[in-house]
């Protein structure tokens, strides 16, 4: 089997060339040939290290999704792979899915796992919020996409054959580029979590969820629209399918509703606890402690209590 | 300024069901417009309010069986009218179900071919049911213009469309030549509710069915298999912490964290 690895950064390679690891041990042995946009070819260079057949790298200080995706599907045109994989960042997921619409291919985006013999392959992936996982058959030749940071480089061998390509021009045009503010909050690392929800009025009120995690040591997290719609906090402190996954200890939503968009990303967190003032609230079906209670009566009291804990 | 908006029929993740293998029952799962869509939906209003034009819905129904879902989807789009679109289009045929994002985008814009030509193309940035992150993209290729994914923020002047992009680490704004496919993010902006008014008034707008043929489109069958649809098995307590007061709720789930060895 053939495979085109899509990095639009050169720095995406090695966790595509692990991928590869792994689908040739399922499959005995794959051919692989790599894609990437750099600023210099020696930028490019320092990741083609893999054993890759052949390297082509389009030299650009920027592109857009367009631009690579008609750059790979010339190279398709010429190679013939039996699969496209890129990883699933939003750009990439978007220049794999324009290769897809090009060729006529089904796409996977974000597959959990790989089953491959006999020259098949069976994609795994999240679905229905990621409260399911689906098993896919996909005719080939098919595109996919792997999780960000999900699989480690191998061992780096000998520099293959690097081809450089154009870039064909963009329909798109640049007018700015502002960066994120980024928290440093690592909720991912953090043993204890209090998550956050829209059941909070205003963002001073989150001081008593900050105030809770202090007191058990924890990292205050939050739902989608806390960090993404109101910027309450950091989109480091994002929980969920399109945020970040977490395994803590313990993870208390609060003023969550429960959505499975959320609620997946926080399954393997040992213990749950949620506090929400509707009793029906989706969010008591994934805990393991519940609170009917309005936060802003209950927080202050369980504040207290386990003030009174800690301090005896 | 005419805008077509894509509405998908998604299968509901609040309301799964299964059976006692975990396996999902996805006929028995209702069917919900697709939460991002709406936010799609409600800028191609605003658009409209602001530059004049109509805003067209169109949706393929993706998931069987096919007589159950049809009213299904039909309520999909009359949410998408009640909210202010003034016409819809549904797609239904056996040959799309279960649908995957490839034979959905094609005949998505086998459809917008039929009825028409528009200035922008408005998609949610992923569907609720599959997560697949593809449409848009797709149908900027089958199209054959632009497309830009999870906009944020969209300005149209001069026949032209200036978006945000939300990207991981920073936003991006960029201009576009318009015709072109945006997908828009939950971000954007907030949907409006309908009134009861508006509720009833869509019923008297345009609601087309179409079918294959009627779009001169043929799918190829067998490009995407499901093997297996499971529930990912939750193993939780479920216990309720109750109590006559908050003190003696709140001492209660002090104790229960207690002996879970978190709080020490
Ligand atoms: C493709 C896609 C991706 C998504 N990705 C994510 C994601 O990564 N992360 C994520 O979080 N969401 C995600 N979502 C959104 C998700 O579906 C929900 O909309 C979101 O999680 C809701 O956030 P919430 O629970 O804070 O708000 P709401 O759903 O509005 O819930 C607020 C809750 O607070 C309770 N409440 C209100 N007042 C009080 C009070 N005084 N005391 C106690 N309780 C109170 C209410 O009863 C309610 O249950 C995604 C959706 C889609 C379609
Ligand atoms: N069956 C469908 N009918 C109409 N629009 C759809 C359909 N499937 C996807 N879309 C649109 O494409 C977006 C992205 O879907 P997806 O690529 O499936 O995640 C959705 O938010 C819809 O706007």
């Amino acid at each position: 089997m053939k495979v085109l690895l899509v990095a639009e950064k050169p720095g995406l390679l090695p966790e595509l060339a692990g991928f590869l690891k792994d689908l040739g041990s399922k499959l005995g042995g794959v051919e692989a040939i790599a894609f990437t946009a750099a600023p210099s070819l020696d930028e490019a260079k320092k990741f083609t290290t893999y054993g890759f057949a052949k390297s082509y790298v389009a030299v650009a200080e920027q592109a857009f999704p367009d631009q690579l995706a008609k750059a790979v599907v010339e190279i398709i045109d010429k190679e013939g792979p039996d699969l496209v994989v890129g990883v699933a960042t939003k750009m990439g997921n978007e220049v794999v899915a324009r290769i897809a619409g090009a060729k006529g291919m089904p796409m996977f985006t974000e597959i959990v796992d790989v089953e491959a013999g006999d020259g098949a392959v069976l994609f795994h992936r999240a679905v229905l919020g990621g409260r399911a996982i689906s098993v896919l058959k996909p005719a080939l030749p098919a595109a996919a996409t792997i999780p960000a940071r999900k699989y480690e480089a191998p061992q780096p061998g000998e520099p293959g054959e690097v081809v450089e390509v154009k870039l064909p021009p963009s329909a798109l045009s640049l007018v700015k580029v502002e960066k994120k503010e980024k928290g440093g909050i690592n909720i991912e690392e953090a043993e204890i979590v209090v998550g956050v929800g829209r059941g909070f009025r205003k963002k001073e009120d989150l001081a008593m969820a900050e105030e809770l995690a202090n007191l058990l040591g924890g990292a205050v997290g939050c739902s989608r629209p806390i960090a993404a719609d109101y910027h309450w906090l950091p989109e480091d402190a994002w929980i969920g399918i399109s945020g970040k996954k977490i395994r803590p200890k313990l993870y208390i939503a609060i003023g969550i509703s429960g959505a499975p968009q959320h609620m997946s990303a926080v399954m393997d967190a040992k213990v749950i606890v949620a506090v929400n003032k509707d009793k029906n609230a989706p969010v008591f079906q994934y805990t393991d402690y519940g609170v009917v209670a309005d936060l802003y009566q209950f927080l202050p009291v369980f504040i207290q209590k386990l003030k009174e804990k800690l301090g005896g | 300024m005419n805008v077509a908006v894509f509405v998908k029929a998604s299968l509901d993740p609040n309301m799964l069901r299964v059976d006692s293998s975990g396996k999902i029952l996805v006929e028995d799962i209702p069917l919900a417009i697709s939460e991002y869509d709406r936010n799609a939906v409600e800028e191609a209003i605003r658009i409209k309010e602001k530059h004049g034009g109509k805003v067209v819905a169109f949706s393929v129904l993706t998931w069987g069986p096919l007589q159950k879902r049809v009213r299904e989807a039909e309520q999909v789009l009359r949410e998408a009218l009640a909210m202010g679109a003034d016409e819809a289009y549904l797609l239904v045929d056996e040959a799309l179900i279960p649908g995957n994002p490839y034979t959905t985008a094609e005949a998505l814009a086998a459809m917008v071919r039929k009825v028409g030509q528009f200035d922008l193309y408005l998609t949610g940035e992923g569907s609720m049911d599959t997560l697949s992150f593809q449409v848009a993209a797709r149908l900027g290729e089958a199209l054959g213009i632009p497309a830009v994914s999870y906009a944020r923020a969209i300005e149209v002047a001069d026949g032209k469309a200036r978006v945000t992009r939300d990207l991981e680490e920073h936003l991006e704004t960029v201009e576009v030549s318009l015709p072109a496919v945006i997908s828009v993010t939950g971000e954007i902006n907030k949907p409006r509710l309908p009134t009861l008014l508006q509720i009833r008034r869509a019923f008297a707008k345009p609601l087309n069915k179409l079918s294959l043929a009627d779009v001169g489109y043929t799918p190829p069958s067998g490009v995407v298999e499901i093997r297996d649809l499971k529930l990912l098995a939750v193993s939780r307590k479920n216990i309720m912490v109750e109590g006559s007061s908050l003190e003696e709720i709140a001492s209660k789930l002090v104790d229960l964290l207690v002996k879970e060895g978190i709080v020490k």
